[in-house]
């Protein structure tokens, strides 16, 4: 019984959470069976699953479902990568370690509007920094935020800018607490410090680096602001994610039911594609397969 | 004891601040009434709120006045719309939405309203043509606050320079744009015009697509997007652009554009008539006195419509309001001629819907620059410049899209357009 008793602390938590989370999802299903626009109050109708067939017809939402792919896949793998590079690098004593780490924290705390709308700047084409640089070495100017091949890595810039020293702050942490017995055994065993890095360090990181690639992913699928205040969808739909066309349907459109099929079409993705690499990555380790 | 004697004395304190407010009380009827306003951000907005004060003094009415960007509004009355808050008494808004407003039940005609209170309405002070578009089914639902149109801006400096003349048809924009960025070593763009996605570009290409002879709906209520006139006039709008207009149009709203041109840095540029007051102002434009403005101009003369637009931003009164007769009164102060010639003095604000205002010293003194040119283009303004239909935004929206990949240059004029008008069909049909 008094084992038990701990229970009676989380369980009714945990049951609260449980049940609004599918009170709402149960209720936007049933709102994405209608035709609710804003435009056309008292007018709804039940339409059954036309919503999720036009989206699956729409080739716009299908083009912006790869965009969000893209963006997510792309800034995720760039993040984890120099922010690992930079962790490793600083993953030593010297003077000014706090500084530096502090320096980091700068990007993370800035909202997204303020960096948003400093790289906007940044990116003016005529009076931006960037293309000062590259006037510098000759180069450009380029069109960073008006030409449609260029626009949607311009925005991955300012979101890699600002999340990088996120993956450089938990990489660094996990970094610290591992024990230095085995780079050492394996140093006296005459290895070199790649070898070292290679496969006692970064199998021993192996579990922090999912579960940051993991928040990441989530964030990436997620971002909104920074494509809102950057270019806004366009041009020409080239920066134009899931979550933005949902956005546009509602608050553009006023086509409710449908923006909410967009909602739940990218939840359910998100979700079945982090519970496969969730799944892949852990059950994997814990098998020993790693 | 003593607790009795604070309570009486808090009596006779709220009692005799109390009685003022009583005695004002045939004067100022609505005195102590709360109304919440929404507005755009605009240089109109901004000289009601320096005035807002003196109503409140005069009525004794407290407006609480939000002011958030045009592009958001629409959604923002929207959502408090069509859950029935009465969150706003008062909103603004642009006339393509009225009558999907109206046929939705979200505003109120004021007809009544204006007869039983009519303190501060000179109705006949309006420019007819502006208080006419708020007119459906022979009932007013509101009050304009600011109007304009659009028109050609060119450097006339550059132009005597150049031996170029005012251009009256497209040809002659492309042309002078060509004969400007060339003759100027790439120094000066040829034009600027916006190019952002959605109602940015729209509301400068529609120019093009009318001047050509096309149109966005046809007279049975379908999509025209799909003609080869569209096709043509979009074809040009994004050639001209990409060729002698400035590196990142295609990402430029109304600031940029603006203030790409008050800098000196382009040799025309066709937007609202509002920009004549920024051209024409010392404190930020390097081009004042520089600036010739014409009519949008036309490429053929069998038109389906003005290729100016008119367009119309008026209060309206929300059925959802429970104060409705105070927030009549706002409406019809705010946008009186009174105000409207104080707020010279504030604010940049060439929009005046008052014809007192219109022909005051105040305004040729700052605007007759530009004045002549300006009502020429409200008098052939198209009030179907944008289309005024339910799914305006979403029209609107879909031609922005198309616009701004000929922009770009990832579909053709054609197709893009051609995409553009089966969306748009769609939505129609929804």
């Amino acid at each position: 019984m008094f084992k038990d008793a701990t229970k009676l602390f989380y369980q009714p938590v945990i049951a609260f959470f449980g049940a609004v989370s599918v009170v709402i999802t149960i209720y936007v299903l049933w709102l994405t069976l209608h035709n609710i626009s804003l435009l056309r109050p008292g007018q709804e109708q039940f339409i059954g699953l036309n919503n999720y067939v036009r989206l699956l017809l729409d080739t716009r939402g299908l083009n912006a479902l790869w965009r969000t792919v893209l963006f997510t896949v792309i800034a995720t793998v760039i993040e984890l990568i120099i922010g690992l590079s930079i962790a490793l690098l600083l993953d030593r004593e010297f003077h000014g370690k706090k500084i530096a780490r502090a320096i980091m924290l700068v990007p993370i705390v800035m909202t997204p509007i303020v960096v948003g709308l400093t790289w906007r700047f940044m990116f003016d084409p005529s009076s931006g920094m960037a293309n000062y640089l590259l006037s510098l070495l000759h180069l450009g100017p380029v069109d960073w935020l008006g030409n449609p091949q260029v626009a949607l890595f311009s925005v991955m810039i300012a979101d890699i800018w600002q999340w990088t020293p996120f993956v450089v702050l938990l990489t660094m942490a996990s970094l610290e607490s591992l024990p230095g017995d085995p780079q050492n055994a394996a140093r006296v065993d005459g290895a070199r410090e790649w070898q070292v890095l290679w496969h006692v360090t970064l199998p021993a990181l192996h579990r922090a680096l999912l579960v940051v690639a993991l928040i990441r992913a989530i964030d990436s699928v997620k971002t909104f602001d920074i494509f809102y205040i950057m270019t806004r969808g366009g041009p020409a739909l080239s920066t134009e994610t899931l979550n933005l066309y949902g956005y546009i349907s509602a608050f553009t459109n006023f086509d409710i039911s449908y923006a909410l099929t967009i909602a739940m079409v990218l939840t359910i993705f998100t979700n079945v594609a982090l519970l496969l690499l969730y799944n892949l990555a852990f059950k994997a380790q814990a098998r020993g397969a790693v | 004891m003593k607790r009795r004697q604070l309570l009486a004395l808090t009596l006779a304190l709220a009692a005799s601040s109390a009685l003022p407010a009583i005695a004002q009380d045939a004067a100022q009827p609505y005195a102590g009434t709360h109304i919440a306003v929404l507005m755009e951000g605009h240089p109109t907005t901004d000289g009601i709120q320096a005035l807002l004060p003196e109503f409140t003094k005069e009525t004794g009415i407290e407006v609480e006045l939000e002011v958030i960007p045009e592009s958001d509004i629409t959604a923002k009355m929207l959502l408090e719309f069509s859950s029935g808050t009465g969150r706003y008494d008062v909103v603004q808004n642009n006339i393509i939405y009225i009558p999907g407003f109206v046929q939705a039940g979200y505003i109120d005609p004021i007809d009544d309203l204006a007869a039983k209170l009519p303190k501060y309405l000179d109705r006949a002070d309006f420019v007819p043509g502006y208080l006419n578009t708020n007119i459906v089914g022979n009932k007013l639902y509101g009050l304009p606050v600011y109007g304009e149109s659009t028109f050609l801006m060119y450097r006339k400096d550059l132009f005597e320079q150049y031996g170029l003349t005012a251009p009256k048809t497209f040809d002659d924009v492309v042309s002078a744009a060509k004969t400007i960025k060339e003759k100027s070593n790439g120094e000066i763009v040829g034009i600027t015009m916006r190019g952002a996605q959605g109602i940015q570009n729209v509301y400068v290409w529609a120019g093009w697509l009318w001047g050509y002879g096309g149109e966005f709906l046809t007279s049975d209520g379908k999509s025209a997007l799909g003609t080869p006139e569209a096709a043509a006039s979009l074809d040009a709008f994004a050639k001209v652009l990409r060729d002698y207009g400035p590196v990142g149009a295609a990402n430029f709203g109304w600031e940029e554009n603006r203030v790409l041109f008050q800098q000196g840095k382009a040799g025309m540029t066709m937007d609202a008539t509002v920009n004549g007051a920024f051209n024409e102002d010392p404190a930020v434009s390097s081009v004042v006195g520089k600036v010739g403005y014409v009519p949008v101009p036309k490429q053929s003369d069998a038109l389906k419509g003005g290729s100016s637009s008119l367009a119309v931003h008026s209060l309206y009164i929300t059925s959802a309001s429970a104060q409705k007769e105070a927030a009549w009164l706002f409406a019809s102060w705010a946008t009186a001629k009174e105000q409207q010639i104080k707020s010279f003095g504030l604010a940049p604000n060439s929009g005046v819907t008052s014809q007192a205002a219109l022909n005051s010293d105040e305004f040729n003194k700052r605007y007759g620059a530009f004045k002549e040119a300006m009502l020429g283009s409200i008098n052939q303004g198209n009030p179907q410049y944008l289309p005024t239909v339910t799914a305006a935004n979403e029209i609107i929206n879909n031609a922005g899209i198309a616009v701004s990949k000929a922009l770009a240059g990832t579909a053709s004029a054609k197709d893009a357009l051609a995409e553009a008008s089966a969306a748009n069909d769609a939505a129609l049909a929804r």
